[in-house]
């Protein structure tokens, strides 16, 4: 009987064209536009240095050299370039000791954006003179050119950075991802609250009740599609971040939390949003009605919650506010997932919190169908 | 096999029914009469276990309405006045997903698909049916669980005749696989053509339960009341008509009726002699 009632809810769902936008194709879109629209203001990494290389050492090396500084995603070569780079003669002979990269910079570029080119190229010269020491001495003595070959400049080889919880920054991936999954998730509203309320305009639904069809049963089979629902939408999404944002030359996705976490929390996410999405198709009187509420309440929820407006660049006060969002406390989950390598222990409280919104709405959703029942829908 | 004792049943400032009684025999065609707000939509509701009475006690089949709600509902079907399934399903999708919530056989499903003549439409998208093939899906679907006792809610409105002549002799059929039906309709024609007994409900309470035969033959009348078979050039003769397929006549002008309509072609289906018709006695009883 509960699988005849779910496998109905995914026919009537699947030829909802509207419904099937809303909840995919809507997501999908602002993950895209929002991740490249934001990549400048959200990513040190993404920033770009247009050069140019002058070589007159002409060495091997000095090729080598050259190579790598192409390969990086850091820079750019460029006719109009706002950075010189001179590769004096002999500068990769070791018996020259004194010898000095030559930069020139045009006056426009800011003095924090030049520390930053000075960092990047430091790291390209270090790691690159660290290889050819490490070469050298070889020659003379194995072990400790073994020993220099483990040496590592990667960054996070050489120090680990913990950030303070309000001051974590993402990048525009990493907050347009959470971001949209979570708005897309409460977008069940739309499929839900029109075969509801259509059901029970149509008889349908007291027909069925009249089949011995008990409200749990009721409640459930359209508790089950929407949970599949929105755990595909994840998937889906986080599939956009990982594998179609880069196409757009924007970073992408990386997932470096638990699979575990993210599984949990999508579970209780998917729950608050059903819930709510439950409470208000009970509650609405017609099909527009829900469509309405849920629309206006899913874009307040979002707007206090982070998701179209990042959470860090609100003022306190905000962020204060932002914390009875059930989009907040999924928003953040995500967040500590994807940035902090969260495992199920750092979103547990979060999946706690929306669990319980989730099964509070079911609840009182329960409540007012059962009256409604008893009323003659 | 369906009894109804001094039932009462309010909501906040409205009395819906006032200590109503009737009886079903079991395999009877009942029609239930009554103008709008006469108690007949609650007594249904409360027959489908969708509203719980305040007084007084319902058997259906031996079974108690408040104890043994579950059982009744096993062996009892609504054909609701508004159309009761999914316009976005094909009419076997429909079928199927409320075959599968009462667990009907195949046997059963086949009955309904057969009777309601759904076959070459079973993969025709339910919004896509005409009203009459959206009627006879409604019926369909009611006959799933194989029920002992169907209730119709006014079935034939918006129907056009033919289709209606169709639903009209397929209830007609239940009778003959024991079926019990309680028929509800304002159409005083389709309750005089189908049931066997009827009852007359006015403002919550019972006014009159008799056998249709003995309450028609109690007002003899010098009318004579033609049937025939539906044809559309029925309506265009200028007759006085009862209905799409029921001629009124007196007896003296039976003879000259009859060749009108044997020059039209028209063929009749039976002629009543000296009978009244059940719309004149509902509007005496029911002032």
């Amino acid at each position: 009987m509960l699988w005849a009632m779910i496998e109905k809810e995914f026919l009537l769902v699947s030829r909802d064209r509207h419904a099937l936008i809303a909840l995919f194709v809507m997501p999908a879109v602002f993950i895209l536009v929002m991740s490249v629209a934001l990549k400048e203001q959200f990513n040190q990494e993404a920033i770009l240095f247009h050069i140019a290389v002058q070589d007159s050492d002409k060495s091997k090396e000095s090729a080598k050299f050259i190579k790598k500084l192409h390969k990086s995603s850091s820079f750019s070569f460029d006719k109009n370039a706002d950075i010189l780079i001179s590769i004096p003669k002999e500068y990769y002979n070791l018996k020259h000791k004194n010898q000095k990269l030559d930069i020139l910079v045009k006056g426009s570029i800011k003095s924090d954006l030049l520390e930053v080119f000075k960092a990047k190229l430091l790291k390209e010269v270090m790691d690159f003179k660290l290889k050819q020491m490490s070469k050298e001495i070889k020659k003379t003595n194995f072990q400790a050119a073994k020993a220099m070959k483990k040496m590592s400049l990667e960054y996070d080889k050489l120090y680990k950075i913990s950030y303070e919880k309000q001051k974590l920054i993402p990048s525009s991936t990493q907050q347009s991802v959470p971001s949209w999954i979570v708005f897309g998730m409460f977008f069940v509203i739309i499929p839900m609250s029109t075969i509801f309320i259509n059901e029970r305009k149509q008889n349908t639904l007291s027909r069925v009740t009249t089949m011995n069809v008990s409200l749990f049963k009721l409640t459930l089979a359209k508790i089950v599609p929407y949970l599949v629902i929105n755990h595909i939408q994840v998937w889906i999404m986080l599939g956009v971040g990982v594998f179609v944002v880069p196409f757009f030359d924007t970073p992408a996705l990386e997932i470096t939390g638990s699979f575990m976490a993210i599984e949990l929390l999508s579970f209780t996410l998917s729950l608050s949003a059903i819930g709510l999405s439950v409470l208000i198709a009970v509650s609405a009187t017609s099909a527009e009605q829900a469509t309405t509420i849920g629309g206006i309440s899913n874009i307040l929820l979002g707007a206090i919650g982070g998701v179209m407006v990042p959470k860090f660049i609100m003022p306190e006060s905000m962020q204060n506010l932002a914390n009875i969002s059930p989009m907040s406390w999924g928003l953040d989950g995500f967040l500590d997932i994807f940035m902090k390598s969260g495992d199920v222990s750092m979103v547990a409280y979060n999946s706690l919190l929306l669990a319980l919104f989730g099964l509070t709405a079911l609840a009182l959703a329960m409540l007012i169908l059962k009256l409604r029942i008893n009323r003659g829908l | 096999m369906l009894k109804v004792k001094n039932v009462t049943k309010n909501y906040a400032d409205v009395q819906a029914l006032r200590g109503l009684s009737l009886s079903v025999a079991k395999g009877s065609v009942f029609g239930l009469l009554g103008v709008n707000g006469a108690g007949k939509t609650t007594l249904l509701s409360i027959l489908n276990g969708l509203t719980k009475i305040d007084e007084g006690s319902i058997e259906v089949f031996g079974l108690d309405i408040q104890k043994d709600a579950k059982e009744i509902n096993a062996i009892s079907s609504i054909i609701p006045q508004h159309l009761a399934f999914y316009e976005n399903l094909t009419v076997v999708e429909n079928i199927n997903f409320f075959a599968k919530i009462q667990k009907a056989t195949k046997e059963s499903i086949t009955n309904a698909i057969e009777i309601n003549s759904l076959q070459n439409l079973l993969k025709q998208k339910a919004s896509t049916l005409s009203g009459g093939q959206k009627r006879r899906l409604n019926i369909a679907i009611g006959l799933l669980n194989n029920p002992k006792i169907i209730y119709f809610d006014e079935p034939t409105v918006g129907v056009d005749p033919k289709s209606r002549n169709e639903i009209l002799d397929s209830i007609a059929s239940y009778k003959k696989l024991g079926i019990t039906v309680v028929y509800t309709s304002h159409y005083m024609n389709e309750i005089e053509r189908i049931c066997d007994e009827v009852a007359i409900i006015d403002k919550g309470a019972l006014v009159k339960q008799e056998r249709l035969e003995n309450l028609l033959s109690n007002r003899v009348s010098d009318k004579v009341l033609v049937e025939t078979f539906y044809t559309h050039k029925l309506s265009s003769l200028g007759l006085t008509l009862l209905d799409t397929t029921t001629v009124e006549s007196s007896q003296q002008e039976l003879p000259e009726l009859l060749k009108v309509l044997e020059k039209n072609e028209i063929f009749i289906k039976q002629i009543r002699y000296g009978s009244s018709n059940l719309e004149k006695y509902f509007l005496e009883v029911t002032p």
